[in-house]
């Protein structure tokens, strides 16, 4: 596949609650094995503080933005910051497609937690490969 | 239209609609021609969190007065809701299956869960508490949970 395209990834940056930790263990788990060389990760706080770069990035590639709750910060920040979001992931939806994990704890999540962001991960890679493909081998 | 007694502590304002009545768990009644709507007050859909799922009985169950009538699960707590009247189920919100987060959107309207053929209303409505009862035990409660913090 071709380096030079990419998708970005940008998940909730929610402190204190379950849903952003398994925004962001998902997020962590597509950028590091499932696509590592496909998405990029993009923090939403570097969006917020208006960072070159990662406006730059969100201007640059097609983004996926993981929200935690519906107050979907990441979905805003990425429009707001000049990028499209071409797909919007919520965590209470996705834990609504997999009621066997239930998700528990912050810092650390229970097993439930872990599966639930293993579960989302493995969706937003699939829809990194959808847009890649949609893409049809455009260089960024 | 409903009126609401408000009560606002930190950045949280709880209302309580002024037309039906409640249990202590937060599950109001509302009753009209012998049929009673059940809901989850503000408080309780507050307190709980976002909804993620809400199983209701199927209609046509018979529901003695404090029997499970449903459970809600959130991100914070499963709770089970019990049945705020006696008689038979004869209707569910089918919102309940696909959105039930509209229970935090709109708890004393749409995000309504069930709705019963009451047997014997007024014994029951003996045995809730008004509006301003609610109201004050809510207060009671949210406070005590604020100390706790």
């Amino acid at each position: 596949m071709n380096q030079h395209k990419k998708v970005v990834i940008v998940p909730c940056s929610g402190i204190g609650k379950t849903y952003g930790t398994v925004s962001r263990e998902a997020a962590y788990e597509v950028i590091e094995d499932l696509r590592a060389e496909q998405a990029q990760l993009v923090a939403l706080s570097l969006l917020v503080l208006g960072d070159d770069d990662a406006r730059s990035a969100v201007g640059q590639y097609p983004a996926i933005a993981i929200d935690g709750c519906k107050l979907a910060c990441a979905s805003k920040m990425v429009e707001e910051s000049g990028g499209h979001v071409v797909q919007e992931y919520a965590v209470l939806d996705v834990y609504r497609r997999y009621r066997q994990f239930k998700p528990r704890g912050i810092a650390e999540l229970n097993e439930g937690g872990q599966k639930l962001a293993h579960a989302l991960a493995e969706e937003v890679a699939a829809s990194v490969d959808e847009l890649l493909a949609g893409e049809g081998g455009q260089d960024a | 239209m409903s009126e609401y007694l408000k009560y606002t502590l930190d950045k949280f304002t709880f209302q309580v609609a002024t037309n039906r009545y409640y249990n202590a768990d937060g599950v109001w009644a509302k009753e009209e021609d012998g049929q009673v709507s059940i809901g989850l007050s503000d408080f309780l859909q507050q307190r709980s969190g976002d909804i993620a799922f809400a199983d209701v009985v199927e209609p046509g169950t018979d529901l003695g007065f404090g029997d499970e009538m449903a459970s809600i699960e959130t991100i914070k707590v499963d709770i089970s809701l019990p049945s705020p009247v006696s008689g038979t189920v004869i209707e569910a919100n089918p919102a309940m299956e696909m959105e039930p987060e509209i229970i935090n959107e709109d708890p004393y309207g749409n995000g309504w869960l069930a709705i019963i053929e009451a047997t014997d209303w007024l014994a029951d409505q003996a045995q809730l508490l008004s509006p301003q009862a609610y109201f004050e035990h809510m207060v009671a409660e949210a406070e005590e949970e604020a100390k706790s913090l």
